[in-house]
């Protein structure tokens, strides 16, 4: 039982993390109908630029979390600015596209920046911290990431509600040309959205990185699974996204903890697959996830 | 819009728009391809055949990717999954006949039943995915062909008795009798290698691959594939059955995917199972938008420049074999241009190189002929 | 009002309407587009659909496209329930119908997206097409030549390997009104075919609608917001507002009729949305 507890545990902070992605990248994708599916890299991308201003520029840890942050925001403001910009009105699979396209600049351009062996993540703490609770070992990592991702979805719950920019950020998802009508800055939307879900991902990552161990360029392959989290929660829901993460961050957890009892017919390696058929079988029951919408095509 | 849709060339091949112009300068250009192709044939050492061969199968992959993602528009990750069975199917059938528990399977039948086997077995199963996207549309059914991605290397790493496990097996190769192309052999009196026995073999299926899409995209089917591309309400409207075109072009470049995929690993000789992972799949989509959506032609030109590119460079050993503290090798290099190119053609160009073919065509026409009433069709590109 | 069929003189036969919509609603996220339409198309009629925007006339489109499901109602299309058919059914059953919003298919060629529109008259499957040689050739060759006719008949044989996406908007209007004869069909129904179109391109397009109803002999259904249009050229008009029917007659009966006059100068002078846009023609020069 206790193992349990602390599988389920370690599962939600995993869900966390996927939790995060899949909040950046639908914000980007209500704002703009963008999807982003270099959002797993640019969490890679900040973990990397932290743990190097950590490791080679001896910056403190905050400090290192933020020049993350900053350079993972500064690269999506870009791309947003100079690449997507000019795809308004295009098909939804060309954009897909081209986010692949920013996806795989930014992964090779890691590798060579830092070579494909694994580099240490930087960590305030160390990776096996904890402590024990009635027998159930709490990481470090785990909990701040679960208390993080409170605190973040606090934080942009009372923006997009309380603030005037968070309801410029609604409008403009609800319906663009109303909301450029009324004298919205689509465009500081699209920057803010881009700019949040950056410095998400940076977050994110910077504790993916330390729950690692190593961090090497396959965490973007980690990374991965956030995307059959935010199909299962739907794509155009905020709510979804993080319902989502989850959800599959649980059945990764729970489905490698006890993957040795099945090991024997099912073979190894099935937590990576679990995510997977989990958001199949959701599928099956409602195409557009738990939380999405349906498109309507015009004629 | 912002750009004006005038100003951007399309792929279309409808028969009058040509990549030339006039029958003289297509008889000329087929001739010079034939004679290059001939001169490439006897002078060319086995690293150039392998260079060729290997650009020539990913060519009929980019093919099957075009049918169903370029021309009918459905969003898919998934090729290296059918690439995969078509190998697996090709090893299966074809391998050679276990003599200890430790080979791998194999039940020795000829080339000639599993080549074309490979092609039918993937072509089933892509007929089971099908229907799914019917139901699935957009990303929703790009992420789960990322799972069949995922789901079939779980099942590939597992099933040794197929895929040899994480550590790969041997396929077969193409035979006919008891000369196997892996040896140099003398067919009708010549002496070919096998790099030589490879490029015709693999030749033959692309030029009939290549031929046969083409064809069915100028037909009532390639014609309802594109409608649904474009407007899937206003496909049915028009009489299109969605669930017979969809099922259509994912059996069809399922097929297409396994055949090539059978001809990559016979020719490979040795796969291990994490090869048919997401990067090969992505290095296809990148290959179509480089060469051009919807575009046989397109298809050729973006797998020479996204699979062949790298192993000429290789081949001249211009760049280190790994990358990291600001080197870069070719695999990298070749990924980060591909990357840049996607980014760049979609941006730009969206019909490719073989857009950009046509724009320049079209100019220089311009330049030649007189403008006059409806002449020159302007061109619209697909993306 | 209900439909009353026109008596012959002579004989006693009457024909039986092509297209009989009974009692058909629909209704979707709680909007009542449409409540209890009743009408009936006889062949060979030039039918009109009119009422103010939100009326519920492209939804009445889309129940015949089979696209949306009514909630209750009956339509007859030749003698079969059309309801029990699926939408990719109805084209083949020789209903056709153009698109109210254009650019859905821009790269296509104009003689391609004709084609598109003989898909429901042709055969060939994957594995003919692709042999080519043969019967698809064949198939190719004499549809391109029936299109090339229609073509001709709209006067755009000049623009047929044109992206329809390169041409001006009426040319792509009246590409769209070929690629749906294009079908053969027995009922066109017609989605406002010259919703921003000038006089002369009016006039154009009005003469066309009168050449297939006079010379092809197939029944249309024209929905429209052009007065002019509408009153020159149909036999018998139905006026829906609110998703209800409040007329059905001819020109003449439609313009005397109480209930229509309120329905459109009611929300001009209540205070309510603006009227329905006015063709290019009736501005104030």
């Amino acid at each position: 039982m206790a193992y349990f507890l602390q599988i389920t545990f370690a599962g939600i902070a995993l869900g966390c993390i996927y939790a995060l992605i899949g909040l950046g990248f639908s914000i980007i994708f209500k704002a703009s109908e963008v999807i982003n599916f270099a959002q797993g890299e640019l969490l890679l991308v900040g973990a990397y630029v932290t743990s190097s201003a950590v490791f080679e520029w001896h910056f403190n840890f905050i400090l290192a979390v933020l020049v993350g942050v900053v350079v993972t925001v500064l690269i999506g403001l870009i791309f947003e600015r100079f690449v997507l910009r000019r795809m308004l009105g295009r098909p939804i699979f060309a954009v897909l596209m081209i986010t692949i396209g920013l996806d795989t600049i930014l992964r090779t351009a890691l590798i060579v920046r830092w070579g494909s062996n694994p580099i240490p993540a930087a960590a305030p703490y160390t990776i096996t911290s904890g402590f024990n609770l009635s027998g159930i070992h709490i990481g470090f990592n785990d909990l701040l990431t679960v208390l993080v991702t409170v605190i973040l979805c606090a934080m942009l719950f009372y923006f997009f509600r309380y603030t005037r920019y968070g309801l410029a950020m609604r409008a403009t998802a609800l319906d663009q040309e109303a909301a450029l009508a009324v004298g919205i800055n689509v465009r500081v939307v699209y920057a803010l959205a881009w700019g949040i879900a950056a410095g998400i991902a940076t977050i994110g990552g910077v504790f993916l990185a330390i729950g690692s161990y190593a961090m090497d360029p396959t965490l973007g392959g980690a990374a991965l699974l956030a995307f059959p989290a935010i199909i299962l929660g739907g794509v155009d829901s905020v709510t979804g996204a993080v319902v989502g993460g989850i959800i599959i961050g649980l059945v990764q957890d729970l489905t490698a903890g006890y993957e040795s009892y099945v090991t024997s017919f099912l073979g190894a390696g099935i937590h990576q697959i679990t995510p997977y058929l989990v958001m199949i079988l959701v599928l099956l029951i409602r195409p557009y996830g738990l939380f999405g919408t349906r498109k309507v095509e015009r004629i | 819009m912002k750009t004006s849709i005038k100003d951007r060339p399309t792929t279309e091949t409808s028969p009058r728009m040509r990549f030339m112009e006039g029958k003289l300068s297509r008889w000329i250009v087929t001739a010079l391809i034939i004679a290059l192709v001939i001169v490439f044939f006897s002078v060319a050492d086995d690293d150039w055949f392998s260079i060729v061969n290997y650009t020539l199968i990913a060519a009929i992959a980019a093919i099957a990717l075009n049918v169903l993602s370029g021309y009918t528009g459905q969003v898919s990750l998934g090729i290296a999954f059918f690439m995969a069975i078509g190998a697996y199917t090709a090893a299966y059938l074809g391998g050679k006949v276990p003599t200890s528990s430790e080979d791998a399977l194999g039940l020795g039948l000829p080339f000639i039943l599993w080549l074309p086997a490979s092609g039918l077995v993937a072509a089933l199963v892509g007929g089971l995915i099908g229907p799914v996207a019917l139901r699935l549309k957009g990303f929703y059914l790009g992420i789960v062909s990322l799972a069949l991605i995922f789901i079939g290397q779980y099942i590939f790493m597992n099933a040794r008795g197929i895929t040899g496990g994480p550590q790969g097996r041997v396929f077969p190769v193409p035979a006919i009798g008891d000369a196997g192309f892996d040896q140099q052999n003398s067919f009708l009196g010549l002496a070919l290698t096998s790099g030589q026995q490879f490029f015709l073999l693999i030749l033959i299926v692309l030029l009939v691959v290549a031929f046969f899409v083409y064809n069915v995209m100028r037909s009532r089917v390639g014609r309802a594939f594109r409608a649904v591309r474009d407007n899937e309400t206003g496909a049915t409207i028009m009489g299109v059955n969605l669930l017979e075109a969809k099922l259509g072009a994912f059996v069809l470049s399922s097929f297409l995917a396994g055949i090539a995929g059978a001809l990559f690993a016979s020719y490979s000789r040795y796969i291990t199972p994490n090869y048919w992972g997401l990067t090969l799949s992505i290095q296809f989509i990148a290959a179509i938008i480089i060469g051009g959506i919807a575009s046989v032609w397109g298809s050729i030109l973006g797998a020479a420049f996204v699979f062949g590119l790298p192993l000429v460079i290789d081949h001249f050993s211009l760049l280190p074999v790994s990358s990291g503290s600001g080197v870069i090798s070719s695999g990298d290099l070749n990924a980060l241009l591909y990357g840049l190119l996607i980014v760049v053609f979609l941006l730009f160009e969206p019909g490719g190189v073989i857009g950009l073919a046509y724009r320049v065509g079209a100019l220089l026409r311009n330049f030649n002929q007189h403008q006059h009433e409806g002449g020159e069709p302007a061109e619209v590109s697909d993306l | 009002m209900s439909d009353q069929m026109p008596e012959t003189t002579s004989s006693s036969i009457v024909a039986p309407p092509l297209l009989s919509v009974e009692g058909i609603s629909v209704q979707f996220a709680g909007v009542k587009a449409l409540t209890d339409v009743t009408f009936q198309a006889q062949v060979g009629e030039l039918f009109a659909v009119i009422g103010p925007n939100g009326a519920g006339k492209t939804s009445l489109f889309n129940v015949l496209s089979r696209v949306y499901e009514p909630a209750a109602g009956r339509v007859t299309y030749d003698g079969q329930d059309l309801l029990r058919y699926k939408t990719h059914q109805v084209a083949r059953m020789g209903i056709a119908r153009t698109f109210q919003n254009l650019g859905q298919f821009p790269t296509m060629t104009v003689l391609d997206y004709l084609l598109l529109g003989r898909h429901t008259r042709m055969k060939s499957g994957i594995l003919l097409g692709g042999i080519y040689f043969g019967l698809t050739r064949t198939e190719e060759r004499k549809n391109r030549a029936y299109c090339q006719h229609l073509l001709e008949l709209l006067g755009l044989q000049h623009l047929q390997n044109h992206p329809l996406g390169s041409l001006p908007y009426g040319l792509q209007k009246r590409a769209d009104i070929a690629r749906a004869l294009a079908l053969e069909p027995k009922l066109l129904l017609l989605d406002e075919p010259v919703a921003g179109m000038g006089f002369d391109e009016t006039e154009d397009i009005a003469a066309a609608i009168l050449d297939i109803k006079e010379q092809l002999g197939i029944t249309q259904i024209l929905v429209e917001h052009d007065m002019a249009l509408v009153m020159g050229i149909a036999d018998r008009i139905l006026v829906l507002d609110f998703g209800r029917v409040i007329a059905l007659g001819t020109a003449a009966e439609i313009q005397v009729n109480q209930d229509v006059i309120k329905a459109y100068l009611g929300e001009e002078f209540g205070g309510g949305p603006a009227t329905q846009p006015t063709s290019a023609k009736d501005q104030p020069v």
